[in-house]
């Protein structure tokens, strides 16, 4: 008897705990989004949102330091950091000093919802989202925000909206750049069969899109194989493919996948070229066994050249980050990343001149860029929201001893047919 | 035909390493009566030992430091975590749902040290393959086969003829009639996981081998495809969990191999199959393959 009462008095006290924590939270939420919506004058007579204070400028990033995409993460975490150390150095944009929150969601979704609503209120716009699922929960909450967001991912289901920028290429378009290449370099001919294989969601049905038409129009047949993430044994994928008689095979996977398709494909005599989508490469496949098949079979479709690429921007940027971070590779995570965080900077200089630095403005900003080129790759027109923002692509190829793993295998090009697909859709 | 040689032979593989793991969970079952969901962090978690080691020990060290650990920990988990919960039907569904707590910690240390890295385990197959008349086989399969049957062979023998063997079976059959026996329960339990971790550490280097590029946090996850194998063998039976993983890793490289032809079963059956395999066993056999004696315990 005495102890059930005892249990009594302490669920009494566990409820009453919980609701001030609730309480206290909820007033805490509500005088955050107050101080956020309006639009002000500064002392300077900019006009001022969220995020813009008298001497700061703030961004904000949702990435994933903890989950499956957590070296990319720290990539672009570091390279972004680096770019706004480097421009406070230099006094900062509109006099102000630019600073970036960054936010882990581990590649949860729930997550980051939560941390979107948590940094939203304080920051002008987001130079890093990671992952598809992500960007597709936050869509209506971006755009009600008008928050300029650059997602690092690339499907073209994110074109169409004012606030999202997908940078460079499209999925797509980059298959339609890797059945170009095949039939213009490896002598793939009508009436061949390529494979593809692809992840389930957004990245791979997108670039199974881009497959499909490109070898439609140049008479090929394409087989498709579904995997998932978790799937890094790809042999049974290998046989199913050398029945079909592939002359070439595609991938839109991740690194590990790729590792597994190149190596297993060479060892059972099955010899062809094969051709992956941006992501399905990182710099740490160079150590695995499979290093020599990869770079024998492998060339990957890219909007942003090989790290280790002479362009003078790029040259700069590897130096500057090896220096700041001798112990980290340099991958195409720091490219990107450093890459969208100037295009960011070009935007709020160019509304910071055109006298405001409200969310709105820098949307318009990011809009009227048509030839935004921050010589770390091609130029990028922001003025069609249903266009990918370039349509050029390199052509990369491992090399375990260059910077990044990769080197240039083909200059930047539009792809034949890329503009007939585009203005197909 | 090559094709169909090809798909059973890596079928088969798979079904050895597969076999490891569920031998695993069933040696678990028998011992405990908990279904152990930690299984594939402590797989990873003897992967990942083997992968830091393997520089400064060499893999045989490496490998034999990491099978010693992972059994250790495997065992010190049941014996100061678990076993406070008691030995009946009751807390051993609490103890279940402990080891998901289990998991999740041993899972986010352990994702948090691999990074998105693909770790080298520093096995001695590298890349190597066989011909084996018109069918190319990775060695690291044939050895996964090899050491699967003797490992899997020892363990079985371990069941018959030595004192713990009984003793475990006798704990299976009946918890109170072993223990008035003199049956030490809690060292037998606490055997049983010693002996799962050890065989978890062992899978962990053949799933990071060759035909899969290394070892990245997701292969632990790897381990839940065991899990209908040891379902489908029935809990309680190891002979069942050997079956069952055949059967699974055979049905796996078969389905994603003739994908094209089950096409109407629409693309990415692969992943499904085993779980529809498993479903129709236990539709027409409700206590798995070999599992007559153990329906009473579920």
């Amino acid at each position: 008897m005495n102890t059930t009462h005892r249990n009594r008095h302490r669920t009494a006290q566990a409820v009453l705990v919980g609701a001030l924590a609730l309480l206290l939270a909820a007033t805490g939420c509500s005088s955050k989004a107050e101080s956020g919506d309006k639009s002000d004058k500064a002392a300077d007579g900019l006009r001022t949102g969220p995020g813009v204070g008298a001497d700061t400028i703030r961004l904000g990033a949702l990435t994933d330091l903890t989950g499956p995409y957590a070296t990319l993460g720290k990539s672009i975490v570091q390279a972004q950091q680096m770019w706004a150390d480097e421009v406070n150095a230099d006094g900062g944009i509109c006099d102000r000093k630019v600073e970036i929150v960054v936010k882990d969601h581990g590649y949860d979704v729930q997550k980051a919802v939560t941390a979107y609503a948590d940094i939203a209120p304080d920051v002008v716009a987001l130079p890093q989202v990671i992952g598809s699922p992500v960007v597709a929960a936050l869509l209506d909450d971006i755009e009600r925000d008008k928050m300029l967001t650059f997602p690092q991912a690339w499907a073209a289901s994110l074109l169409g909206k004012d606030a999202i920028q997908v940078l460079g290429t499209t999925y797509d378009v980059d298959m339609i750049a890797a059945v170009d290449f095949l039939t213009r370099t490896k002598g793939l001919k009508k009436g061949d069969t390529i494979g593809h294989v692809y992840f389930e969601g957004d990245y791979g049905a997108n670039a199974l899109e881009g497959s499909q038409w490109a070898a439609g129009k140049a008479g090929l047949k394409v087989t498709g194989q579904k995997i998932k993430a978790t799937d890094t044994d790809l042999s049974a994928q290998v046989s199913a493919l050398r029945k079909e008689g592939v002359k070439a095979v595609l991938i839109s996977a991740g690194p590990a996948q790729t590792a597994s398709l190149v190596g297993v494909a060479a060892s059972r005599g099955l010899k062809v070229p094969v051709v992956s989508s941006a992501p399905g490469f990182a710099p740490q496949l160079m150590k695995t066994p499979a290093a020599p098949a990869l770079a024998a079979m492998l060339n990957i479709v890219s909007a942003a050249p090989a790290v280790s690429s002479d362009l003078p921007g790029v040259r700069r940027m590897v130096a500057s980050y090896q220096k700041k971070y001798p112990k980290s590779p340099v991958d195409s995570g720091v490219l990107s990343g450093y890459n969208a965080a100037q295009l960011m900077g070009a935007d709020l200089k160019k509304a910071c001149e055109a006298g405001g630095l409200t969310r709105e403005d820098v949307v318009e900003a990011h809009r009227a860029q048509t030839n935004a080129d921050t010589g770390l790759g091609t130029p990028q027109n922001f003025s069609d929201v249903d266009r990918p923002a370039s349509v050029e692509t390199y052509v990369l190829k491992p090399d375990a001893k260059a910077v990044g793993g990769v080197v240039n295998a083909e200059d930047a090009h539009a792809a034949e047919g890329v503009e007939e697909y585009l203005s197909a859709q | 035909m090559t094709g169909l040689l090809d798909n059973v032979l890596g079928g088969l593989a798979l079904g050895a390493v597969y076999a490891l793991v569920a031998l695993g969970f069933v040696v678990i079952f028998k011992a405990s009566g908990v279904l152990n969901f930690a299984h594939g962090s402590l797989l990873l978690f003897g992967g990942y030992l083997i992968a830091v080691l393997h520089d400064d020990l060499g893999f045989a060290g490496a490998l034999a430091l990491s099978v010693l650990t992972t059994a250790a920990l495997a065992g010190a988990l049941d014996r100061f975590l678990l076993q406070r919960g008691g030995q009946d039907a009751h807390s051993a569904h609490v103890q279940t749902i402990v080891t998901i707590g289990i998991d999740i910690v041993l899972l986010t240390d352990l994702a948090r040290r691999i990074g998105g890295d693909l770790l080298s385990l520093g096995d001695p197959w590298g890349d190597a393959v066989t011909e084996l008349g018109p069918v190319t086989v990775a060695d690291s399969r044939l050895a996964a086969i090899v050491v699967s049957a003797v490992v899997i062979g020892g363990v079985f023998a371990l069941f018959r003829f030595t004192s713990w063997g009984l003793s475990l079976r006798a704990a299976a059959e009946d918890l109170e009639a072993a223990a008035l026996m003199g049956v030490r329960l809690g060292r037998v339990r606490a055997g049983a996981w010693c002996l799962a971790g050890a065989l978890a550490a062992l899978a962990a280097v053949f799933l990071a081998a060759f035909p899969a590029p290394g070892l990245e946090r997701t292969t632990g996850q790897i381990a839940l495809n065991a899990f209908p194998a040891a379902i489908l063998g029935g809990l309680a039976s190891p002979a069942g969990a050997l079956a069952g993983s055949l059967v699974i890793g055979l049905t796996e490289a078969l389905v994603v191999g003739y994908q094209s032809e089950l096409h109407v079963l629409g693309e990415g059956f692969g992943d499904v199959a085993p779980y529809a395999v498993m479903l129709l066993v236990l539709l027409v056999r409700p206590t798995g393959l070999f599992g007559a004696k153990g329906a009473a315990r579920v």
